[in-house]
């Protein structure tokens, strides 16, 4: 019997870790196919990334909009998150399952309606409709990470503040601030992530121009399957590691 | 015994509590309400207290004495009446204005500052020069034995460590009032002796004036210069310790505060200060008694258990204050006996000596009071 | 700081509540209008579309009627968008075509002509119904039409012939499709988390690390990870080749299984940690107590166990089928042209074909779906139901 579970268990991590390995070494295969086994290791393809200008033109394009991404779903959920906050108990469930719906609601459905709205107004396929897009499903991983670590703060910390002499922007900028820090940040990673990862809004309000590192990777996964992908794939999840690994470091140094 | 002074009392509804040590008033409450939507927390509330008084709010949870607190130190608004500090009106003055140092429930450090940054936090926002900061932290943290712990975040610290950070912090700017909200609730039994004393010994010296909230009679008892007792937002008896145990100004004080029989009986006849007092079987006896009773009125006679004395029945004395019965049941208590007697009055407990042991379940016993120990009120 | 101050509260929400007004609320509905607006006639022919409201639908239509129908002919400059009535009137009432196009000719140059003289076919109702019918500027069609519905020129909602429309397989494969993963991740899920809430130590936190790593990694590298390992020389093809277990390559990708292998990885993490999260609630020693009570295991585990992790089951399956039915990504990429989902229609009808409303009126169908499964988990997730 435990025995049996042990072998279950064991199964099961390995069908849900395995895939994540598997594609990494491929990165640095030598062959022009997606297989294994490995001829040789080389760096050929992520060569091909930096020369050929559809990846790196892609590459550059996923930090511009990410980069810009984050800060929009920062700045905004950061804001909104402090306004629940001081809200009751009642309007604060409402307000927050409508600012969670984005990521409820079907990318495809709101992709079609994105187009619709950004053609009408003529912002279609360009840099911004993008970012606002990627915004839009960043932010309620922004808001569940700053709400989280806003109700992790004991009020009677800011009571004590403010007994202590300290007004009220002093409170947020010396007490509250600091101590949701941790949130922001890692609201802030995920809503990287989230804008690197974005296929289903790009493909509708993304022109040629603004084609992301994801977007390239979905067309040519549709069409010449390359072992370029492994090392975009390769590049993403070292990218989402490193702006993790960042922010943490940079939480250790303000604390 | 002697009662001492007639006590305050509660009168109607609004209970008077004015006049501390010192003649002139430092904190003065008056008409105070406070409802949260359609509940009354705290109603018409007179309190004033003196400079350098240590006045302890006392009650069960829900009297409105955090409320109180809270209102005080500028975390709750004043829905009715006016909170005087230093003769000046504070109902509208913010909190960081104040000037009050306030120790929490559960200490409330900044999770993310160490001690000292925690202690020197309300001098900075003071704008104390640095170098003076560094130096009465440092005094600050010497007063509550943590000099060596000044470095480490809270979270390093013990319960009692953290308590003192807390401790610290409120006192470090010469604050005009320390209030203190159940400060010793989250310490084991040992160190909330020991921080009791502590307090008490601050207190005297450094001639603060400290408002304390409590739900622990004993803490209270210990502590204060005067106990105001709170019931449903209202204050039911502010006197000193002694005569708030031994002068109940009514029913709830006399039942909230230690433990105590209560008979009930008609008063007879009121001679100075002395009450005659009749109970159901017949017997007389005569006891000091709450100002304001009438002849011929209901009333209740309270008798602390440890006042009770027990002899033998077969002696043939008689005479007022003594009633006759049979012991029903006897728990030892280490320190102390507690004897259970089913009297011709009613059943009584009574609180012996452990040299006292020699009575035993079904012993007949005569039970006697002295005079000055029973204390009449209103029913 | 702490008063709860609501003027405060919206100044500090504003900012995302203009955002997510203008780049949310907005486009969804947007696709809600297009999915059940059809302007078409309205603007062409304003005047005879307010006119013909009041018509009872016997005969034909008052002379004010027809006079406003001349006038909007005359008033319109647009030929395109005249040919678009035309074929909208056409597809409800053959006929239209030839008739419109010498009705316009006609009352062009003689702007006060009696329509009966231009054509018999004026003076039939069947004619003037069909431009009654579709001079609202809303419409049932798309929606209709969606479902494979039309309606016939009697107005009766009916089936569209056979062969003419595969929305309703679709859904009905997007159901399916979503049902079968919802149902692999619960039996796969399942045991799972009552094996990580029953160990402790680094086990439950090796088990839990497994869940979560894929939940943290890029979805577009997950799927690519499962092409390599699923295509005809991918992995798994060579391992059973080279053990000799079969000799000729199975077929993984673009196709059913293959969706469902990689939807199924995809969506695990959401159906064991809802089970998970109600298991570790349950006190470790209800199990013990029941054994002690005389309970065997096994009736232990489904009269204990089973029924207190439920909740956890159905949220974690409303997660799973919630997230599948509007899946894009992996059924694109892994699946074939038969396994193609609801999101990949109406991808198809927006990007390909240009039908916006056939688009949005699936759209529509997908968000209302999803909206009232979202509903019911948040319900449930919301009001705790003591269990049993």
């Amino acid at each position: 019997m435990k025995l049996a579970r042990a072998i279950y268990a064991a199964l099961i991590i390995f069908f849900l870790v395995a895939p994540l390995l598997v594609i990494l070494p491929l990165a640095f295969t030598s062959s022009a196919f997606l297989t294994y086994p490995i001829p040789s290791f080389s760096l050929r393809w992520f060569e091909e990334l930096v020369v050929r200008s559809v990846w790196s033109r892609a590459i550059l394009n996923s930090l511009i909009i990410a980069g810009s991404t984050t800060v929009l779903a920062t700045a905004l959920g950061t804001l909104a998150a402090l306004g629940l906050r001081s809200l009751g108990l009642g309007l604060r469930g409402q307000i927050q399952t409508l600012f969670l719906l984005p990521m409820v609601v079907p990318a495809v459905v709101l992709g079609v309606g994105m187009q619709a709205i950004f053609v009408r107004v003529g912002i279609n396929s360009t840099y911004f409709s993008v970012i606002a897009a990627h915004t839009v499903i960043a932010i309620p991983f922004v808001l569940i990470s700053v709400s989280g670590a806003l109700a992790g703060i004991d009020p009677r910390v800011e009571r004590a503040a403010e007994s202590l002499g300290a007004s009220p922007p002093r409170v947020f900028a010396l007490v509250t601030l600091p101590l949701a820090m941790p949130g922001v940040l890692s609201g802030a990673a995920l809503a990287f992530a989230t804008s690197l990862d974005e296929v289903v809004l790009t493909l509708f309000v993304a022109g040629p121009n603004q084609r992301t590192l994801a977007r390239q990777m979905f067309s040519s996964l549709r069409e010449n399957i390359s072992p370029a992908i492994a090392s975009a794939a390769f590049i993403i999840i070292v990218g989402t590691v490193l702006v993790a690994a960042a922010l943490l470091l940079l939480r250790r140094k303000r604390a | 015994m002697n009662a001492g002074s007639p006590p305050a009392t509660a009168q109607g509804t609004r209970t008077q509590c004015t006049g501390g040590l010192v003649a002139d008033d430092f904190i003065s409450f008056s008409k105070v309400t406070k409802d949260f939507g359609s509940l009354r927390v705290v109603e018409d509330l007179e309190l004033d207290i003196a400079q350098g008084e240590f006045v302890s709010l006392l009650g069960p949870s829900g009297s409105g004495k955090t409320t109180l607190l809270m209102m005080l130190a500028g975390f709750e608004t004043v829905t009715g009446g006016e909170i005087r500090l230093d003769g000046q009106r504070i109902n509208d003055l913010p909190t960081y204005k104040r000037d009050m140092g306030v120790v929490f429930q559960n200490y409330a450090l900044f999770p993310h500052m160490t001690a000292a940054k925690n202690v020197a936090f309300p001098l900075e926002m003071r704008g104390t020069p640095r170098a003076e900061v560094a130096d009465r932290v440092a005094r600050a943290l010497e007063m509550v034995k943590l000099g060596p712990f000044a470095g480490r975040l809270p979270i390093q610290l013990s319960g009692g460590q953290q308590q003192r950070v807390a401790l610290a912090r409120a006192l470090v700017f010469e604050p005009r009032v320390v209030l203190m909200d159940e400060p010793l609730g989250a310490l084991d039994k040992q160190l909330r002796e020991q921080m009791q004393l502590d307090i008490r010994e601050l207190h005297h010296r450094l001639g603060l004036t400290i408002i304390f909230v409590t739900h622990d009679q004993d803490e209270a008892l210990t502590m204060s210069d005067r106990i105001a007792v709170f019931n449903q937002g209202q204050i039911q008896q502010c006197a000193p310790p002694r005569h708030v145990y031994d002068s109940p100004a009514n029913r709830f004080v006399a039942e909230f505060i230690g433990e105590t029989n209560l008979l009930a009986g008609k008063v007879r006849a009121i001679d100075g200060r002395a009450i005659t007092f009749a109970l159901p079987d017949g017997s007389i006896c005569r006891a000091r008694g709450v100002p304001g009773l009438a002849p011929g009125a209901e009333a209740l006679l309270s008798l602390r258990p440890e006042r009770i004395g027990i002899g033998a029945a077969d002696a043939a004395i008689d005479g007022p204050n003594i009633a006759r019965g049979e012991i029903a049941d006897i728990i030892y208590q280490g320190d102390h006996l507690r004897v259970v007697i089913d009297s011709s009055v009613g059943r009584l407990v009574a609180q012996l000596g452990r040299k006292d042991a020699e009575w035993t379940p079904g012993a007949k016993v005569a039970v006697s009071f002295d005079e000055a120990d029973g204390w009449v009120i209103a029913p | 700081m702490n008063r709860l101050s609501r003027p405060r509260a919206f100044l500090l929400m504003s900012p995302l509540l203009l955002f997510l007004g203008l780049f949310f609320v907005w486009p969804l509905v947007s696709v809600i209008w297009q999915a059940v607006s059809d302007p078409a006639i309205s603007r062409v022919l304003p005047r005879t579309a307010a006119e013909i409201g009041g018509w009872g639908g016997e005969g034909v239509p008052s002379d004010e009627v027809q006079a406003a129908f001349r006038e909007d002919i005359v008033a319109n400059t647009d030929d395109m968008a005249m040919g678009d009535v035309t074929r909208r009137l056409n597809s409800s009432q053959s006929g239209f075509r030839s008739l419109m196009g010498k009705t316009v000719r006609e009352v062009r140059e003689t702007p006060d002509i009696a329509l009966i003289e231009i054509d018999d076919r004026w003076g039939e109702t069947a004619f003037w119904k069909a431009i009654q019918d579709n001079a609202s500027p809303y419409t049932d069609a798309f929606l209709l039409s969606a479902l494979d519905l039309q309606r016939a020129g009697s107005g009766e909602i009916e089936a569209m012939p056979a062969g003419s429309s595969a929305n309703r397989t679709i859904i009905l494969r997007t159901l399916w499709i979503s049902a079968i993963v919802t149902l692999c991740c619960l039996l796969i899920g399942l045991p799972y988390a009552m094996i990580a809430a029953s160990v402790t130590g680094w086990k439950r936190a090796v088990m839990i690390a497994a869940v979560l790593l894929p939940l943290w990694t890029s979805l577009l590298v997950r799927t690519a990870a499962w092409m390599i390992i699923l295509q005809e020389s991918g992995i798994i093809n060579q391992v059973l080749m080279g053990i000799g277990i079969i000799s000729d390559p199975l077929v993984l990708i673009y196709n059913r299984a293959g969706v469902v292998i990689a939807m199924t990885h995809v969506l695990l993490p959401f159906m064991v940690l809802p089970i998970y999260s109600v298991l570790l609630t349950v006190p470790g020693n209800l199990m013990s107590a029941a054994a002690s009570l005389g309970a065997h295991p096994v009736r232990a585990f489904l009269r204990v166990l089973l029924p207190l992790s439920l909740r956890g089951m159905i949220s974690g399956m409303l997660l799973v089928f919630m997230s599948s039915i509007g899946y894009y990504i992996t059924p694109a990429l892994v699946g074939g042209a038969s396994d193609q989902m609801i999101s990949s229609v109406i991808a198809f009808y927006a990007t390909q074909s240009a039908n916006w409303s056939m688009a949005a009126a699936l759209g529509l169908i997908l968000l209302v779906l999803t909206l009232l499964l979202y509903a019911l988990y948040n319900r449930l997730s919301r009001d705790p139901v003591p269990t049993r």
